[in-house]
């Protein structure tokens, strides 16, 4: 064999073991690739299920606890003699985030409350201070200043939120408020006068401004238990918000 | 022969030594602010949905997946970003979300809304007498979008597990020991 022909041999031969290797080494990264991409996706999948099943909700199975309209404009639901804990409910009609919190833990709320291991009261205010929010806020909780039965009240409370317009329209119209408050069985003499005269209107925002001072509110929704605000990790997470009440109410 | 060596870019062997550290600094920055968005939302996915919502740009039901999903996978790609690992399609993910914010924010601004960006947490709700920052929002999620083209040129850098796992591709070419066939090859 002429020093050309093996000099060819031995060079064929490195270039079909290189090409192994580099065969061997391009599998073992795609495995590798392969594997991190679905132990990354399942984690994110993972999450995602998990953030789901956090906000799903409790439904409102038996009745309701008692509701009773205070003549300052809040509102207490607790069973006969429950005193404490104590919940307090700061929201405004107009605030997105105080309609997710009523739609999420809404249900939560009133069956503990009808359980009897919390005394619930609401405080609607008015936080906004531009238009056209302010005055949708206002014309809201003014006209639900006007249903003094309390479990009138909380129908009428629930469908404002269920009807809340968006932040860039002027919105809870005289004539809808009106519509909805028969709509969910509103049966006080002079309602509709009430609410178009928006007869509440300056009572309640001193009540509500009032609120806001006292209790150093820094915006809604807050909830507070026993005087204490309870964080949002736990207030939008029905499990865990039952379970903070529940730990207040055996504490006592 | 050696195709799969044009793919890599051409890249002078010669650079700066510092060059892949600023990759290193750029992937922990950027994974610092996704692991703190991310870890900050997680808790409370209502609050993460109605801040997607606040936007008033996708229908509720796609706003509703993105929120439940957003904070994890913030968090996926920050410690993705962290380790080193998958980097450049991680910063390709990363850039992708810092353009989206933009994009949502500028919109924002550009309604007229008055929305807090829900980047930290927060319901997208603007507590009483707070203005929005749109501006620095926009300018921060920008410098951001860079960070993450920068990771996405030059990856992995220093402290990888990419280059730990070899998935950098050969980007030294193999020589065997005493290759008698140096000075042949094209690339080296």
């Amino acid at each position: 064999m002429s020093k050309a022909a093996r000099d060819a041999s031995v060079r064929a031969r490195i270039a079909a073991q290189r090409e192994a290797q580099r065969k061997q080494e391009q599998r073992r990264r795609l495995a590798t690739i392969i594997t991190i991409v679905v132990v990354v996706l399942a984690v994110i999948g993972g999450g995602w299920w998990y953030a789901a099943e956090q906000t799903k909700s409790e439904t409102v199975a038996g009745g309701l606890a008692p509701v009773t309209v205070q003549s300052d404009g809040s509102v207490v639901m607790a069973k006969a003699g429950v005193t404490t804990p104590v919940l307090d409910i700061f929201e405004d009609p107009q605030c997105p985030v105080c309609k997710q919190l009523e739609e999420i833990s809404g249900p939560t709320i009133k069956n503990l409350a009808a359980e009897g291991k919390v005394k619930v009261v609401y405080h609607p205010l008015t936080i906004f201070s531009q238009e056209p929010t302010r005055s949708n806020s206002l014309r809201a909780a003014s006209a639900l200043r006007c249903v003094p039965d309390g479990k009138q009240w909380l129908a009428f409370h629930d469908r404002l939120f269920k009807e809340q317009p968006s932040e860039t329209v002027e919105g809870f119209k005289i004539d809808d408020l009106v519509k909805w408050g028969h709509d969910v069985g509103v049966t006080a003499p002079g309602f509709d006068s009430c609410v178009k005269d928006q007869t509440h209107k300056a009572a309640h925002e001193q009540f509500s401004t009032k609120t806001m001072a006292d209790q150093q509110l820094q915006g809604t929704p807050t909830l507070k238990l026993n005087g204490a605000t309870i964080d949002n990790n736990t207030i939008f997470v029905p499990s865990a918000l039952r379970q903070e009440i529940l730990n207040a109410a055996g504490a006592k | 022969m050696l195709t799969y060596e044009k793919a890599a870019p051409d890249r002078p062997r010669t650079e700066h030594p510092a060059l892949p550290w600023v990759t290193t600094v750029a992937r922990l920055v950027l994974a610092a602010v996704l692991i703190a968005a991310g870890g900050l939302k997680i808790g409370a996915p209502a609050l993460s949905v109605q801040a997607v919502k606040a936007y008033q740009l996708l229908p509720d039901s796609l706003a509703t997946a993105i929120g439940y999903g957003l904070p994890i996978l913030e968090i996926v790609v920050g410690v993705l970003l962290a380790v080193g690992l998958l980097t450049r399609v991680s910063a390709v993910v990363a850039g992708l979300l810092m353009l989206a914010f933009v994009v949502g924010i500028a919109s924002a601004w550009a309604r007229g809304l008055r929305i807090d960006c829900g980047c930290f947490g927060g319901g997208g709700e603007l507590s009483a007498g707070q203005d929005p920052n749109y501006f620095w929002e926009i300018l921060r999620d920008f410098g951001l979008v860079i960070v993450a083209a920068w990771i996405v040129i030059r990856p992995p850098g220093r402290l990888a597990m990419d280059s730990a796992l070899g998935l950098t591709g050969p980007r030294e070419p193999y020589q065997p020991e005493g290759d008698i066939f140096q000075g042949e090859e094209p690339d080296a």
